[in-house]
């Protein structure tokens, strides 16, 4: 095994444990999402590290939940479906003019790379920010746009449980200026790491998938920087920003 | 580690397929140490039934979030249950002022198993053997491991509180994990 690898597999046992902190996890994230898929040893590492996670969860013991508990689920779940025959399906839902931050936790996500085209993926990609919307437990939270960016370019942060991934959607989306795009901050303590590749909108419209931890952060920040460049904080002295605290 | 799993397998599609009987079904094998889990992390019931009740949840409401092929759907559950329970906690530990985390960590062997459960074998029979095999660890890597996964802690906040080096925390961290995929071995 190389140190590149001995790295890797420190990470991704930390990731297991859910104890990374806000850099590394990002780094874990960046990681399963675009070299553990296509590392054999890595891919191997990673699914035994969550099993061994799993199994960690059986030494906690073995408690009786609530006797209202299951009932309480199941009042959920009619809620969250209408029926529980056809849980995962309802009607259209309009996304709103505006910006949209869809924050969500959970699982191992899929990766853009995967999708066959960009078109597929940003189709795909706006169903999962249509489906996150769509469920119970979401919370929106306005994301106000800081001085010198247009007012009613607001985003809107909406937190959901059970998928770590953060969503970008906007239809709204002023240009940078030339050579600027954008960059989104996920900030923990005032400390803030960047957050997937910078973006530009196309005719106002932006629909991106980033595969993050969410809950490890307290505040989302969106900035507009030199394109290409690597910042390694967030721009203060002029640009387009939206900020908000995560709930 | 597949026993067990084909029958989880099972349950599982037939609730992606709108099957109640299964949810319930997978509610009674996996709640009990869905529950134990989320009050071991969280110290408090209300937010422990808030745990289980949005990982369950969420198990109807995404199914496909598992992928058999990446594993059991026991490991996929219970960290689910498990990265609830940890982010609750930091964000109840943002809401208030931040807490000694170290002055609710109890022994692994804090819970055990209630007289009203009646368990699956296969689980009591894994709980046995995980726990023979965080006993066997060196008591500083076993410490790190507690911290992390039952007391929801960091690694930085880790190395805080043992005043350790970071490096350190991860270093042990790795070794904890490999010694216990080798005590668990073949079945993980």
């Amino acid at each position: 095994m190389t140190a590149d690898h001995e790295r890797i597999e420190e990470l991704l046992a930390g990731y297991a444990l859910r104890s990374l902190d806000a850099e590394d996890a990002a780094l874990a994230d960046r990681l399963l999402a675009e070299h553990v898929p296509s590392c054999p040893s890595c891919r191997r590492a990673a699914s035994e590290l969550q099993e061994i996670a799993g199994e960690l969860a059986l030494a906690a013991g073995s408690l009786a939940p609530p006797d209202l508990l299951l009932p309480r689920i199941h009042r959920a779940t009619e809620r969250a479906a209408g029926s529980r025959g056809s849980p995962h399906r309802s009607p259209l839902l309009v996304l709103t003019a505006g910006l949209v931050a869809l924050a969500a936790l959970g699982g191992l996500s899929v990766s853009l790379g995967t999708r066959a085209s960009e078109a597929e993926a940003q189709r795909g990609t706006a169903l999962e920010i249509l489906s996150v919307m769509r469920s119970p437990g979401t919370t929106p939270v306005g994301l106000d746009p800081q001085a010198g960016t247009p007012a009613g370019t607001g985003f809107v942060e909406v937190s959901a449980p059970d998928v770590r991934r953060l969503y970008l959607a906007s239809d709204a989306c002023p240009d940078p200026a030339p050579g600027h795009a954008y960059q989104v901050w996920l900030g923990s303590d005032g400390t803030f790491v960047p957050v997937g590749e910078m973006f530009r909108p196309d005719g106002g419209v932006v629909l991106l998938e980033l595969v993050v931890d969410v809950s490890r952060h307290d505040e989302v920040w969106i900035t507009e920087e030199v394109a290409g460049t690597r910042p390694s904080s967030p721009r203060t002295d002029g640009g387009h920003s939206w900020r908000a605290a995560l709930p | 580690m597949q026993e067990g799993n084909a029958f989880d397998v099972e349950l599982h599609r037939r609730v992606a397929a709108g099957d109640d009987e299964a949810f319930d079904r997978l509610y009674r094998r996996y709640g009990p140490a869905s529950y134990a889990l989320a009050l071991r992390v969280t110290r408090q019931p209300t937010l422990a039934e808030e745990v289980v009740q949005e990982a369950f949840l969420s198990l109807w409401r995404t199914p496909e979030a598992f992928d058999p092929a990446r594993g059991t759907f026991r490991a996929f559950f219970l960290s689910l249950v498990h990265h609830r329970a940890v982010d609750t906690v930091r964000r109840e530990e943002r809401l208030r002022s931040r807490t000694q985390r170290a002055q609710n960590l109890e022994p692994v062997r804090g819970e055990d198993v209630a007289e009203d459960v009646v368990e699956d074998a296969d689980l009591v029979r894994r709980r046995e053997r995980i726990r023979q095999a965080l006993d066997a660890l060196p008591a500083e890597q076993r410490q790190v491991i507690e911290l992390a996964y039952f007391g929801g802690a960091t690694q930085a906040r880790i190395a805080e509180e043992l005043q350790i080096p970071i490096g350190t925390v991860k270093t042990r961290t790795l070794a904890a994990m490999r010694k216990l995929r080798r005590a668990l071995s073949p079945e993980v």
